[in-house]
């Protein structure tokens, strides 16, 4: 049995990318797109949400995450890192249960 | 493991990058090991050579910083004369993920530039730069003659001492131990 589909009609609602191509700005951390994967992680989007903290620096979350496990401040400019909340970075209940422990390659 | 997407990326902007004078091949087949150069900073007594610098990625990287170790001979108060060691902070407790290993090997050779003698990795070299410079800059530039320059652009005084009869071996060696004091030098080589 097959079953055939027809696309009539789409609507873009997001844009992502594996990075191949860039073009816009990149995580610090990990070099790759926002829109796109930092390494270990499947899904861009919801799956690598960008957070922001208080200095203005602009991250993944798993990037920053990880990196807040050795040293709380900011990559670019070593300020002591605060998640800007009002930007839409995570609440804190998130961020301890999102705590990624090992990065897996891809 | 060590994000290998982002080792990639790296190389591929060392490669376009032909303007800062530092240069990056891989050693090995998984990228963790590479050989880097830089080029001795004009006005320093490091002006002419070519310095080889062994970078080794852990597997920490980028959260992790590159191990890297001069492979070339150098004498500088921050690294060790015997085993290329360095002593720079952005290598140890203040590396950052958003350095990169180009950025690293910019910031040797503004340590090339700028020693930093209270903070030695070479005692020995830090005295020297502090209680002699005349001596100090007389040796570095004599060890980039002999060390650092493709062997066509060989020291003069090595040259010479090779012409008087003494052999090659002997006449670095004996240079070395003068500091690059050439009738230091031949008085040694005399003696022994």
């Amino acid at each position: 049995m097959s079953l055939k589909v027809t696309i009539k009609r789409w609507n873009a609602v997001a844009r992502w990318t594996w990075g191949d191509h860039v073009d816009g700005d990149v995580c610090g951390i990990c070099q790759m797109p926002f829109e796109g994967c930092p390494p270990g992680v499947k899904f861009p989007g919801d799956g690598a949400p960008v957070v922001w903290g208080k200095c203005a620096h602009a991250f993944h979350l798993q990037c920053i995450s990880q990196w807040l496990t050795s040293k709380n401040s900011c990559p670019i400019c070593r300020r002591e890192w605060e998640f800007e909340s009002s930007q839409g970075g995570p609440p804190v209940s998130f961020f301890l249960l999102f705590q990624p422990t090992t990065h897996s390659f891809r | 493991m060590a994000d290998k997407g982002r080792i990639k990326k790296e190389l591929t902007e060392l490669s376009r990058d032909t303007k800062s004078g530092v240069t990056v091949e891989v050693k090995s087949e998984d990228m963790h090991e590479l050989e880097g150069t830089i080029s001795g900073p004009e006005g320093t007594p490091y002006e002419g050579g070519t310095y080889v610098i062994t970078i080794s990625i852990p597997r920490g990287y980028p959260f992790e910083p590159p191990k890297m170790k001069f492979l070339t001979k150098i004498w500088h108060p921050n690294i060790s004369s015997q085993t290329g060691a360095i002593c720079l902070d952005i290598l140890k407790d203040q590396w950052s993920p958003a350095l990169t290993i180009k950025t690293a090997l910019l910031s040797l050779q503004a340590l090339l530039c700028s020693p930093e003698p209270e903070d030695p990795q070479d005692a020995q070299v830090a005295t020297m730069y502090k209680q002699d410079p005349a001596k100090f800059r007389q040796t570095a530039k004599f060890w980039t003659e002999t060390y650092a320059q493709k062997s066509d652009g060989e020291s003069a005084a090595i040259s010479r001492l090779v012409e008087m009869g003494f052999s090659r071996d002997r006449a670095v060696a004996a240079l070395a131990q003068a500091g690059g004091d050439e009738t230091e030098a031949v008085n040694k080589l005399l003696s022994s």
